[in-house]
């Protein structure tokens, strides 16, 4: 009892400098990935069919094989294959990798998630616009946007809160995110060596955060209830 | 001059011609019923008038104005479409009222951005969105929904959102207004208080194209009607013409058909 409370500052400092890393790629994932699914979205309802088809091919590539082997080959295929290390040795190259693999990975999800919130929309509601004499960018502001929104929500904060615990993938190109904090003390870090109940304990980090987004989701939910 | 003019028009779908050769005109005023089965091509017909669908033949004539001539389309950009077509309303089967806006803002949306687009609208902003306010107010009290303007759609009676939808189309002082079936998506009970105002909106003279499968609405609304079949004016004239003294085989078919039902 006397060596965990001892153990307690010198483990929580640790794990706290691996969530920042956690939470850093989780947002800079979601800022780049969120407008990127926009993007790959119309790009895959598109009427051009070569770019139609890219990003059918890039949605069924990425979203049909595991994360984990798309951040190895981000990661290492530079250096390895090619033979022009992009990412450098440093923990700021794997940061850039993770992040890089994130978001192509959720930007093709999200982009599935937008397709299914446009096309929920009925056609009457553009058709409608267009008669009273409306431009499509006002139908899509000032009537289709809200209404995606609306409906893209409930999906959409089940990726997010995946995305959170996704986040620990990075793990296998040993960035040093909050899962790799809490198994340096396994094998010993700072004096502390064969204590596996730090890596335990990340589990808290990630239920506490997902909690806070689960309530911010439902808030929102909440906030858009006011039509249907 | 007729108010409203339409030539050959002509429209089909892949190989379905849906409309053939489709000639008709219509004074200020006054109120055209257009009847006939399943298919015969009538949503079609309100669709091209409103732009929803462009007819490969015929040209479309508004108080003299040519508004549409399928000999120069493609040529027109999207831009001078949509200041076209604010000639035509359009009230739909399904309403398709905007679910996130109340009943007052449904009717002053449209208007509001036209209006935010014009040049004078900077210095007379407060003016002019009163004015807006007014007008929408007021259309909705002519529906009786004066009770109801911060409703959202969801809230309302079938009834009710067609209503709502004829005052939108209303608010933006269409030369003619277009019905399509506005009374087939409701319980019957419902269907009166949606025919009433339109038999009000007859008698205001209002200019008005109306699809129907309510043949007793249609022969005291209308002035003309006009009776289609597998693309084509079968038959058209007076109510009394086409409904008491039909001259065509095919018009006998459908209404008794209807009146058996
Ligand atoms: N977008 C479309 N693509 C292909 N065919 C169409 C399309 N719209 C309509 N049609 C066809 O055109 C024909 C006429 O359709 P339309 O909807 O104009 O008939 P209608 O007279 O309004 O019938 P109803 O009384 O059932 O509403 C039908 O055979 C229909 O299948
Ligand atoms: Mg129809």
């Amino acid at each position: 009892m006397q060596l965990f409370l001892e153990q307690l500052p010198v483990v929580f400092q640790s794990l706290n400098i691996g969530f920042l890393q956690t939470l850093k790629l989780f947002i800079v994932t979601l800022i780049s990935a969120l407008p990127l699914g926009l993007l790959i979205c119309f790009g895959s309802i598109s009427k051009l069919k070569p770019i139609r088809w890219f990003c059918h091919t890039l949605i069924w590539i990425i979203r049909g094989s595991p994360l984990m082997i798309q951040l190895l080959i981000v990661y290492y295929f530079p250096g390895l294959v090619l033979h022009t290390p992009l990412w450098g040795g440093g923990e700021s190259g794997r940061f850039m990798a993770a992040a890089l693999a994130f978001s192509i990975n959720y930007g093709c999800y999200f982009a599935e998630i937008y397709r299914g919130g446009i096309q929920s929309i009925p056609i009457g509601q553009e058709e409608a616009g267009l008669v009273l004499g409306m431009t499509r960018r006002q139908i899509f502001w000032k009537i289709k946007l809200l209404q995606m929104i609306k409906a893209i929500l409930p999906p959409m904060s089940n990726e997010i809160i995946t995305l959170v615990k996704d986040t620990s993938l990075a793990r296998i190109i040993a960035l040093q995110e909050i899962i790799w904090a809490g198994q340096a003390f396994m094998k010993g870090s700072q004096n502390i060596s064969g204590a596996i109940w730090p890596l335990f304990f990340t589990g808290v980090y990630y239920l506490v955060w997902n909690g806070c987004l689960t309530l911010f989701f439902r808030w929102l939910e909440k906030k858009l209830s006011y039509f249907r | 001059m007729h108010l409203l003019e339409v030539k050959q028009l002509r429209k089909s779908f892949g190989k379905i011609d849906v409309l053939k050769d489709i000639s008709f005109s219509l004074d200020r005023g006054k109120t055209l019923a257009l009847i006939g089965s399943s298919g015969s091509g009538k949503t079609t017909l309100l669709r091209c008038l409103n732009f929803l669908e462009t007819a490969d033949g015929g040209s479309i004539l508004v108080n003299g104005e040519t508004v549409f001539d399928a000999a120069q389309k493609g040529s027109i950009s999207e831009e001078v479409i949509r200041q076209r077509r604010l000639h035509f309303g359009l009230v739909f089967q399904q309403f398709h009222l905007f679910p996130q806006y109340t009943v007052l803002e449904n009717v002053k949306l449209a208007g509001q951005l036209l209006a935010r687009a014009k040049p004078d609208y900077r210095g007379h902003a407060a003016q002019i969105e009163r004015e807006l306010d007014d007008t929408a107010r007021s259309l909705l009290d002519k529906m009786g929904l004066s009770e109801r303007v911060d409703a959202y759609p969801y809230m309302l009676s079938g009834g009710q959102s067609q209503r709502v939808a004829i005052a939108r189309a209303l608010a933006l002082q269409p030369d003619v207004l277009c019905f399509d079936e506005p009374t087939s998506a409701l319980d019957p009970e419902l269907t009166g208080e949606v025919l009433k105002v339109i038999r009000e909106l007859a008698c205001q003279n209002t200019t008005m194209v109306i699809v129907t499968h309510e043949m007793g609405f249609a022969r005291d609304v209308s002035d003309y009607v006009i009776f289609m079949d597998q693309g084509v004016i079968c038959e058209e004239g007076t109510p009394d013409d086409v409904f008491n003294h039909p001259r065509q085989e095919r018009t006998r078919l459908f209404l008794r058909h209807y009146y058996e039902q």
